[in-house]
C-alpha cells in the first residue's frame, strides 16, 4: 500500500504530505511560541510599580553577555542560510557539498548550545540576590554557593504516613549517623538504622504495619457504629516515631524545604522535624551591587540594607552615583520642558548601582567588623573547596546577612523574578526546539544516503522540511534576542 | 520542479544577500541597544526602542519567512493557514491585555453615587 | 494464534507482506483503523473508569453521613476515607478534578475525535491510511502513556490531583506542595501527563488536517466532502490552534511548581497562613486566560464530532439530503473561527470591566448562530422522511433536544449579569453536561451503533439497543434536569457534603424580599410548598438516576461484544443503504481500504433523488441503474421499530 502525494505534490494543494503537515506543525508552534510571547507582554505590563519585582532591563542582566547572545543571532542565522544551501546541494545532486553544509549547521546548534550553556551557568551559579524585608535588594554571590541553614541534629521526629520525610536528604553524603528509634507506633523501639537506604525501608515497613493498623481500627469503628454502641471508641492510631542518634550529626538544610527553624529545632516541609544545635543560619554573601528600586526615596538612607551592609564608604558611594545620575535625567529632560517621569524616577537608572565594600575611608571600621564576623564562624572541615573559594575573594568583602532580615532570596535561576522565569522557560524551550532540530538534521546527514540514492528528490523534500522548521527556530530566536537582551 | 535545468545560481545568490541582510540588521539591533549614540531619548528602554527593536524584527523574521522558508512561492494554502495562525496568536496577545487593562476600577458602593457619577457626565 | 503467526511468518516474508505478525497488527499497527479501534477502547475504558468516580462522588453528595458502600474496606480507597467511611473533601475534590479531566481530555475526545475520526475519515475521503500512519501511531501512544501517568497518579502517596480540571492557580500551584518530592505529586503528575496528552492531540490534528486536504480521493471536491469530514477539519484546527496556549499554561505552571517561578503566583501570597516563599509579581488570570482560551474551543471539539455522526445518520436514515448542507459547512467554519475569540465568558466574575466583557458577550451570543443553525438544519432534515427508527437513528434523533438543550441553557450564561448568580452553581454544571453527556454520548453511541456493521460485519442487537437507549434517555434527563432547579436556587458546585452550608443559610437568603434568589422561591412554591427549602432532597433523584444510568449501560457492554460473535451477518458491505464512501470497502475493510481506486461521482447525501430508481445514489457508484433496490438490512429497518 502506497500513500499518495509523499513525494510528489498533489496538483490541486501544490503540496506534498510532509511540507503540509510541517506547516501545520508549525501553525501550532506560532501558537506556543505566540503564547509565551503573550505571557511575556501580561507580565511586563501588569507589574505593579512598587509592589512587585521591578523588570530588569536586559543590557543590566546581561552585561558582558550580550555578545554571546549576539553571536548566537549569528550563528543560528548562518545555519539558516546552511541548511538552504544544503537542500540547494541536493537538488543539483551533490552529495559531498551537501554533507558539508550539513555538518556546517550541525556544528552552528552545538556553538549555540555551548554559548548558551556559558551563559546558564553564570546565572545559576555566579549570580545571587538577596531582598531583605524592606524590599530592598543586594546582588551579588554567595560565599558557599549554595545556601544552607547548617545544624547539628540530635534526634529526628518523622510522621509515617504519606511520603518518605525529606530531612535525610540533609545529611551529607557518608555522614549518616547511627539512628536508633526511640519512640514509635509500638513494635519496632530500639531498631538500628545505619544509612537513609535503611531509613527507607523501615519508613516504607512501618508505613505498611500503620496503615494495616489504621484499616483494622477503623473497621472495629465502623462496625461499632453500625450496631449502635452509643459512645463507640474512635480510631486512635499513632503514627509518629523518633529517631536518636548515637551522637550529634551534620545537617545542611535547604531552606526552602523547611517551613520554621530556630536555634534548637528545624521543621521541614513535610512535617518532619529535627532537633538539636543551630550552628549558623547566615548567608555569607559578596555584595556587587545595591538595588532600591522597591524603597520609597525618603527611605532610601534609612533602609536596613545600609545595617546589613555596615560599610559607611559603600552607602555614600551608591548615593553619589544616584545624584549623577539624577543630573544627566534633569540635563535630558528639562530643556525639553518636561519634568522627569515618575517612572524614571523610581526605575534602575537612579537606584540600582554598584558598591564596592572596604573601598572608602571608614575602610577600617567596615573591616574590623568583617574580620571579626567570619572569625566566630565555624567553617565546616570537610569543606577545603570553599576555603580556597573565599580566599580567592578575600578583598571582595563578604557579610553575613542575618536569616531574619531576608524575605526572599536566590540565584539567577527561574526563580529570582518573572524576568528570570520567563528568559528561562523561553530560552530553554527554544533550544529544546534547537537540539530536536539538530538530531534530526543530522539524522537525514548520516543516515540519508540511502535514500539519496533511492530517490533523492525524496531526501530533498526531507531537508526542505527539516529546514522548515529550523528556519522557525531561528526565527524566534530573532524575537527572543531584542526582547531578552536588549529592551 | 524540472531540476536539471532550473538556475540554482540564482537562488544562492539571493540567500547570500538575505545572509548579509540579516546579519546586518542585526548588528542594527545591537547598537541601538548598547551604544548611546543610537540611542533613543533616555538611557533604558523607552518606547521609541521597542517599536525599532521589534519593526527590525519583524523586518529580519518576514526576510527569513519569504526567502528562506519559500514563502514568496508558496500556494495560497499556506497563506490562509498562517493568516488565521497569526489573528488567533494576536488575538491571545492583545485580547487578555485589554482584559488586564480593564479592570472595574471603582467600587460603585451606593446607587447614589453611580447616579450622581452619570449626571455628571450627562 | 502466536504459533500460527510464527508458522506462516516465513513464508509471508517471501510472497507479500500482508500476514504480519500478530504485536504488529493489533498493538503496534500503523493502519488507521486499528489505531481506531484502539482508540475507541481505550477511551471506552477511561469513560467508565470517569464514571465509576462520578458515582462515588454523587453518593457523598447525596448520603453525607453515611459510609460509602462495598468500597470501603478496599485499603487504598479506604485511606482517603474518614475513619466513618465518609468520603472527605480530599478524596471528593481528587474525584471530582480527575472525573473532568479523565471525561474530557481521556474519554470523550480520543473517543471522539481519535476512534471515529481515524476509522473514519480516511474511509469517507477515499484514501488508503492516514498521511502519515507511523506519526498516528505515536499519537496513540502518547495518548495512552499519558492516560495511565493519571491513572498511576491516583496511587501515589498525594494522590491525584485536587484542583478542579480547570486546574486555577495559585490553588493547583500550592496543592501538595509540602510533599519532599513535588514531582511525584498527583498535581504535578496532572500537567506532565497532559503536556503527552497534548502533544497527543497536535500530532494528530497534524496528521487529520494532511489526510483531509491531501488524501481526498478522484473527484473528492471540497463540497462533496461528507459533513462528518468537514467536522473534523474543523475540529483538528481548533485542535492545532488552541492546544499550544494550554500546553504553555501547563509548563508554565510545572515551572511554578518544580523551579519555583512565580508566574502565576500574586505578590504576597500566603498560604495556610504563612507567607509563600516566592518571588511573586505573577498573574492567575493569566493562567485563567490560557487555560479558557484552549478549553473553550475544546467543548466544540467535544460536540462537533458528535453532531457530525448524528449529520451523518440522519440522512441516511431519513433518505432523505442533509438540509443546508453547504450552509452547515460554512456554519461549521464560522463557529470554529469565533470559538477562539470568546474565551474570557468563563471569566465574568474574575473583575473584567465593562468594556472587554461586553466584547466577549457580543461574540459569545454571535456564536450561537451557527451553532443554532447546525442543529436546525439537522432537525428539518427529519423533516417529512420516511424515518427508519432503527437504534443509531434512536440515540441521533434524542441528541437533537438534549443538545438543544445544553445550548439554549447556555445563553442566560453568555451575558455577565445573570452568569454572576449562575457562576459555579449546579445550573452550569447542568448546562454542559446537557451537552456533552445526554448530547456527545448520544451522538456517539449513534456512531458506534452505526458504523458496527462496517467493523465486524455483523449487526448489533436491536433488542438490546433499545434496552439501552429508552432508560438511558430517561436517566440521563434524571440526573441533569434536577439540576438546573437547584442551581437556579444557588446551589453551589463542588460541595462534597451535598450542601449542609446552603442548607443552613437557604431560609435566610430565601426569605430576603426582592432578591433574584427570593423571586425563585416564590415561583417554586406555587410548584410545592416549601419546594426551595428541599432543594437538598433533589440529590437523591440526581444520585439515584446516575446509578441506574450505570446499570443500564450493561445491555450495551454485552451488546458490543457478543455481536461480534452471535450478531446478524450483513449481508452486503452496505447494510444501511447509505451513500458515503466507506461503505464501498469490503467488510471489514483490509488495510488499504479499498480494492480498486475510489472515485466520488456526486454529492455525499444524494438520497431519493428525484427521477432515480433507487432511494439512494451512492457517492462511489458510477450508475446509479447499478444499485441493487434494497438491501437485507435496509428492508428490516423499514419495519416499525420494536
Ligand atoms: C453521564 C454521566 C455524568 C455524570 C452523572 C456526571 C456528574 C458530574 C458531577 C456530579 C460533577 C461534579 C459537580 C461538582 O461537584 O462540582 C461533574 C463535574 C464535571 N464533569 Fe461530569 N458527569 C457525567 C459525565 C461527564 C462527561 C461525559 C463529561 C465530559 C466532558 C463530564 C465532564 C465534567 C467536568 C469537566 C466536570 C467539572 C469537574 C471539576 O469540577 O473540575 N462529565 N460531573
Ligand atoms: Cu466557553
Amino acid at each position: 500500500m502506497e500513500i499518495p502525494h509523499e513525494v510528489t505534490p498533489r496538483r490541486d494543494t501544490g503540496l506534498y504530505n510532509a511540507k503540509l503537515g510541517v506547516w501545520l506543525f508549525l501553525a501550532s508552534e506560532v501558537m506556543l511560541f505566540g503564547g509565551l510571547f503573550s505571557a511575556y507582554i501580561f507580565l511586563r505590563v501588569g507589574i505593579q510599580d512598587g509592589v512587585d519585582n521591578p523588570w530588569p532591563w536586559g543590557l543590566n542582566v546581561h552585561k558582558d553577555f550580550v555578545w554571546l547572545g549576539f553571536i548566537n543571532t549569528l550563528v543560528l542565522i548562518a545555519s539558516s542560510v546552511g541548511v538552504v544551501f544544503a537542500w540547494v546541494a541536493l537538488k543539483e545532486r551533490n552529495w559531498k557539498l551537501y554533507q558539508v553544509y550539513m555538518y556546517a549547521v550541525i556544528g552552528c546548534a552545538v556553538i549555540f548550545m555551548c554559548l548558551k550553556g556559558i551563559e546558564y551557568n553564570s546565572k545559576l551559579n555566579h549570580h545571587f540576590g538577596i531582598k531583605l524585608k524592606d524590599n530592598s535588594v543586594m546582588e551579588g554571590e554567595l560565599v558557599n554557593k549554595t545556601d544552607r541553614i547548617r545544624f547539628e541534629g540530635a534526634t529526628a521526629s518523622v510522621s509515617l504516613q504519606g511520603a518518605v520525610p525529606v530531612f535525610i536528604k540533609s545529611i551529607p553524603k557518608g555522614e549518616f549517623p547511627i539512628f536508633k528509634v526511640t519512640e514509635g507506633p509500638g513494635s519496632e523501639e530500639g531498631v538500628e538504622i545505619h544509612s537513609d537506604s535503611e531509613l527507607k525501608a523501615w519508613f516504607h515497613k512501618e508505613r505498611r504495619a500503620i496503615s494495616a493498623k489504621l484499616t483494622e481500627e477503623r473497621k472495629r469503628y465502623r462496625a461499632e457504629l453500625a450496631s449502635g454502641v452509643a459512645n463507640p471508641t474512635p480510631v486512635s492510631v499513632s503514627s509518629s516515631a523518633k529517631l536518636t542518634s548515637s551522637e550529634p550529626f551534620v545537617l545542611n538544610a535547604n531552606p526552602r524545604k523547611v517551613v520554621l527553624h530556630s536555634d534548637s529545632v528545624v521543621n521541614f516541609k513535610d512535617g518532619s522535624k529535627v532537633e538539636g544545635k543551630l550552628i549558623s543560619d547566615d548567608v555569607e554573601f559578596i555584595v556587587h551591587e545595591v538595588d532600591l528600586q522597591l524603597v520609597l526615596p525618603q527611605k532610601q538612607r534609612e533602609s536596613i540594607v545600609w545595617d546589613v551592609i555596615n560599610d559607611e564608604g559603600a552607602k555614600q558611594q551608591f548615593f553619589e552615583q544616584q545624584d549623577a545620575e539624577y543630573r544627566h535625567l534633569r540635563e535630558y529632560y528639562e530643556p525639553r520642558g518636561e519634568v522627569i517621569p515618575e517612572k524614571m524616577l523610581r526605575g534602575h537608572i537612579l537606584n540600582l548601582h554598584d558598591v564596592h565594600l572596604g573601598g572608602h575611608h571608614g575602610d577600617d571600621h567596615g573591616d574590623d567588623h568583617h574580620d571579626a564576623v567570619h572569625k566566630s564562624e565555624p567553617k565546616p572541615s570537610a569543606e577545603g573547596a570553599h576555603e580556597e573559594a573565599a580566599h580567592e575573594h578575600e578583598d571582595d568583602h563578604s557579610i553575613s546577612v542575618p536569616r531574619d532580615q531576608i524575605k526572599f532570596m536566590g540565584n539567577h535561576g527561574p526563580r529570582y523574578g518573572n524576568y528570570y522565569a520567563i528568559y528561562f522557560t523561553m530560552t530553554a524551550l527554544h533550544g529544546l526546539h534547537v537540539i530536536g532540530g539538530a538530531l534530526v538534521l543530522l539524522f537525514f546527514t548520516v543516515f540519508g544516503k540511502k535514500l539519496y540514492l533511492k530517490n533523492p528528490e525524496h531526501l530533498a523534500n526531507r531537508i526542505e522540511v527539516g529546514g522548515l522548521f529550523w528556519h522557525f527556530v531561528d526565527l524566534i530566536w530573532i524575537f527572543l534576542f531584542p526582547l531578552m537582551y536588549l529592551l | 520542479m524540472a531540476e536539471s535545468t532550473h538556475d540554482w545560481g540564482k537562488h544562492k545568490k539571493s540567500y547570500l544577500i538575505v545572509f548579509g541582510a540579516l546579519c546586518f540588521c542585526t548588528c542594527l539591533t545591537l547598537a541601538l541597544g548598547i551604544f548611546a549614540p543610537f540611542d533613543l531619548g533616555p538611557p533604558g528602554p523607552t518606547p521609541a526602542d521597542f517599536v525599532i527593536g521589534l519593526a527590525v524584527a519583524c523586518f529580519k523574521a518576514s526576510l527569513v519567512g519569504l526567502i528562506f522558508m519559500h514563502l514568496n512561492h508558496e500556494r495560497g494554502l499556506i497563506y490562509k493557514l498562517l493568516v488565521f495562525t497569526f489573528l488567533f496568536s494576536l488575538g491571545l496577545m492583545a485580547l487578555t491585555l485589554f482584559a488586564g487593562a480593564d479592570p472595574i476600577l471603582e467600587q460603585y458602593d451606593t446607587l447614589e453615587s453611580t447616579k450622581g457619577k452619570l449626571m455628571e457626565k450627562l | 494464534m502466536s504459533a500460527a503467526t510464527a508458522e506462516t511468518h516465513d513464508q509471508a516474508q517471501e510472497e507479500h507482506h500482508h500476514v504480519e505478525p500478530f504485536w504488529k497488527k493489533y498493538i503496534f499497527s500503523t493502519d488507521h483503523k486499528t489505531i481506531g479501534i484502539q482508540y475507541g477502547f481505550t477511551s471506552l475504558v477511561f469513560l467508565a473508569f470517569g464514571f465509576f468516580l462520578m458515582m462515588v462522588m454523587r453518593w457523598s453528595i447525596a448520603y453525607p453521613d453515611r459510609a460509602v458502600p462495598l468500597l470501603a474496606d478496599w485499603p487504598w480507597f479506604q485511606a482517603w476515607l474518614d475513619d466513618s467511611g465518609k468520603v472527605t473533601g480530599d478524596l471528593y475534590n481528587m474525584f471530582g478534578a480527575m472525573h473532568g479531566t479523565i471525561m474530557v481530555f481521556l474519554g470523550i475526545v480520543p473517543l471522539a475525535f481519535g476512534a471515529f475520526g481515524n476509522y473514519v475519515t480516511p474511509l469517507q475521503i477515499g484514501a488508503p491510511d492516514m498521511a502519515f500512519p507511523r506519526l498516528n501511531m505515536a499519537s496513540y501512544w502518547l495518548y495512552l502513556l499519558g492516560g495511565v501517568l493519571m491513572f498511576v497518579s491516583f496511587f501515589l502517596p498525594s494522590g491525584a490531583a485536587k484542583a478542579g480540571w480547570t486546574n486555577y492557580s495559585p490553588l493547583a500551584t500550592t496543592t501538595d506542595i509540602h510533599y519532599g518530592d513535588l514531582f511525584w505529586t498527583g498535581q504535578t503528575q496532572w500537567l506532565v501527563a497532559m503536556a503527552l496528552l497534548i502533544t497527543s492531540s497536535l500530532l494528530g490534528a497534524v496528521n487529520f488536517i494532511c489526510t483531509i486536504i491531501n488524501l481526498r480521493c478522484r473527484g473528492m471536491s471540497w463540497m462533496r466532502l461528507p459533513f462528518f469530514v468537514w467536522a473534523m477539519l474543523v475540529t483538528g484546527f481548533l485542535l492545532l490552534l488552541a492546544f499550544p496556549p494550554l500546553e504553555v499554561a501547563a509548563i508554565m505552571q510545572l515551572m511554578d511548581r518544580m523551579a519555583g517561578t512565580s508566574f502565576f503566583v500574586p505578590t504576597g501570597l500566603n498560604v495556610s497562613g504563612m507567607s509563600f516563599d516566592a518571588a511573586g509579581g505573577g498573574s492567575p488570570l493569566l493562567y485563567q486566560h490560557l487555560f479558557w482560551f484552549l478549553a473553550h474551543p475544546e467543548v466544540y471539539v467535544l460536540i462537533l464530532p458528535a453532531l457530525a455522526i448524528v449529520a451523518e445518520i440522519i440522512p441516511c436514515n431519513t433518505r432523505k439530503p442533509l438540509w443546508g448542507y453547504k450552509t452547515m459547512v460554512y456554519a461549521v467554519m464560522v463557529l470554529g473561527f469565533l470559538a477562539f475569540i470568546v474565551w474570557a465568558h468563563h471569566m465574568y466574575i474574575t473583575g473584567m470591566g465593562p468594556a472587554i466583557s461586553t466584547f466577549f458577550q457580543t461574540t459569545t451570543v454571535l456564536i450561537s448562530v451557527p451553532s443554532v443553525i447546525l442543529i436546525t438544519s439537522l432537525l428539518i432534515s427529519m423533516w417529512g422522511g420516511s424515518i427508519r427508527f432503527n437504534v443509531p437513528m434512536l440515540f441521533a434523533t434524542a441528541f437533537i433536544p438534549m443538545f438543544g438543550i445544553g445550548g439554549l441553557t447556555g445563553l442566560p450564561l453568555a451575558f455577565s449579569l445573570p452568569d454572576l448568580h449562575l457562576h459555579d452553581t449546579y445550573y452550569v454544571i447542568a448546562h454542559f453536561h446537557y451537552v456533552v453527556a445526554p448530547g456527545t454520548i448520544f451522538g456517539l453511541f449513534a456512531g458506534i451503533y452505526h458504523w458496527y456493521p462496517k467493523l465486524t460485519g455483523r449487526m448489533m442487537s436491536t433488542r438490546l439497543g433499545h434496552l439501552h437507549f429508552w432508560p438511558s434517555l430517561l436517566f440521563m434527563n434524571g440526573i441533569f434536569a434536577p439540576m438546573f432547579i437547584q442551581g437556579m436556587a444557588g446551589f453551589h458546585r463542588r460541595a462534597f457534603d451535598g450542601g449542609k452550608a446552603y442548607e443552613q443559610i437557604s431560609t435566610q437568603i430565601f426569605a430576603e424580599p426582592n432578591t433574584f434568589l427570593a423571586n425563585i422561591a416564590e415561583i417554586l412554591n406555587v410548584i410545592e410548598p416549601d419546594a426551595a427549602l428541599r432543594m437538598i432532597d433533589l440529590n437523591i433523584v440526581t444520585s439515584g438516576s446516575a446509578w441506574l444510568l450505570a446499570v443500564f449501560q450493561v445491555p450495551f457492554i454485552i451488546n458490543l461484544f457478543i455481536s461480534k460473535f452471535v450478531g446478524k451477518k450483513v449481508s452486503s458491505d452496505n447494510p444501511w443503504d447509505a451513500t458515503t464512501l466507506e461503505w464501498a470497502t469490503p467488510t471489514p475493510p483490509p488495510h488499504g481500504n479499498f480494492l480498486s481506486e475510489p472515485v466520488a461521482y456526486r454529492g455525499p447525501y444524494e438520497y431519493s433523488v428525484p427521477g432515480e430508481a433507487s432511494d439512494f445514489c451512492p457517492q462511489f457508484e458510477d450508475d446509479p441503474s447499478k444499485i441493487p433496490a434494497k438491501s437485507e438490512a435496509g428492508k428490516e429497518g423499514d419495519k416499525p421499530a420494536v
